[in-house]
């Protein structure tokens, strides 16, 4: 072998495969890590926003809902959980259908 | 479907948002990146795996500074040749990095393993710019331009770059002194 050869054998040696499926689900997992990270600190501003309406809220909130009896808090607390998992849900859901149908 | 598509139909649905197309892109241009890696930086796979991860993250993440003349390639190994430069510049430890890089080296077959530590010893003694144009250029094929776009060198450094490096790795394989 000559020196070029020699050399051009090494370096053909050093190359990685084609395809690496480990390695993309590395990367994949990844993306996906930080892609959730994003999303959590997208939403610390509407669970700020949230929290200070609910605050600014509660002068009127209260009153109706001591008057409307205790029978109806724990409905009103189930309904208004179920309705912000569900707009979460939706939101998170369309975020990244929109992502795979964008592909 | 996504296989048919072009680099930048690719990375026009990866930044509509599509994880798919960037996992072809990243399918694609992996070998390149992590064998440029694994050749500058002179470690094992890990450490190169390790930056071409950094690298893909980065690239997912500023998807919108790519522009349409460079190239996903050139652009996806400027990226890596940044973050190697770093890498060097945090984690060099001459001897100790040498020696592992000699025994995480496969060896082809009609080659000497003294052909190959003296190939490999040559590769370390270059400097990093040196090393980086002789891994896309010749081990990788590249042309002068598009390595010159890549790690950002004038094109009359890379192919200086190129020419004495190979002369230094020739010469460490017996050749002739200029190679």
């Amino acid at each position: 072998m000559t020196p070029e050869q020699k050399l051009s054998a090494l370096f053909a040696a050093d190359t990685p495969p084609a395809r690496d499926y480990v390695f993309q689900a590395r990367v994949a997992q990844a993306i996906a890590l930080r892609r959730a990270w994003m999303t959590v600190v997208a939403l610390v501003p509407w669970l700020v926003a949230g929290t200070v309406l609910l605050w600014a809220l509660i002068p009127v909130v209260g009153p109706m809902a001591h008057s409307l009896g205790g029978a109806l808090q724990p409905a009103a607390a189930i309904l208004a959980g179920a309705a912000v998992t569900a707009g979460c849900a939706l939101w998170l859901a369309r975020r990244f259908n929109g992502g795979l149908q964008g592909g | 479907m996504m296989g048919t598509l072009t680099d930048s139909e690719l990375v026009g649905c990866a930044l509509a948002g599509s994880d798919a197309a960037f996992s072809r892109l990243v399918e694609r241009h992996q070998r390149a990146v992590r064998g440029f890696l694994k050749r500058i930086l002179g470690g094992g796979w890990a450490e190169a795996d390790d930056v071409a991860q950094e690298t893909f993250l980065t690239a997912w993440g500023s998807l919108r500074s790519l522009k349409e003349h460079t190239g996903v390639r050139a652009w996806l190994c400027g990226i890596a040749w940044r973050k190697a430069q770093d890498r060097i510049r945090a984690t060099r430890r001459g001897a100790v990095r040498d020696s592992f890089w000699l025994e995480s080296l496969e060896r082809p077959v009609g080659v000497a393993p003294e052909d190959r530590m003296s190939v490999t010893a040559a590769m370390a003694d270059l400097p990093p710019d040196v090393r980086a144009c002789v891994a896309l250029c010749l081990a990788d094929g590249w042309s002068h331009s598009e390595a010159s776009i890549a790690l950002s060198l004038p094109l009359g450094t890379v192919k200086s770059h190129v020419g004495r490096g190979r002369a230094r790795l020739l010469k460490a394989l017996g050749g002739p002194d200029d190679a």
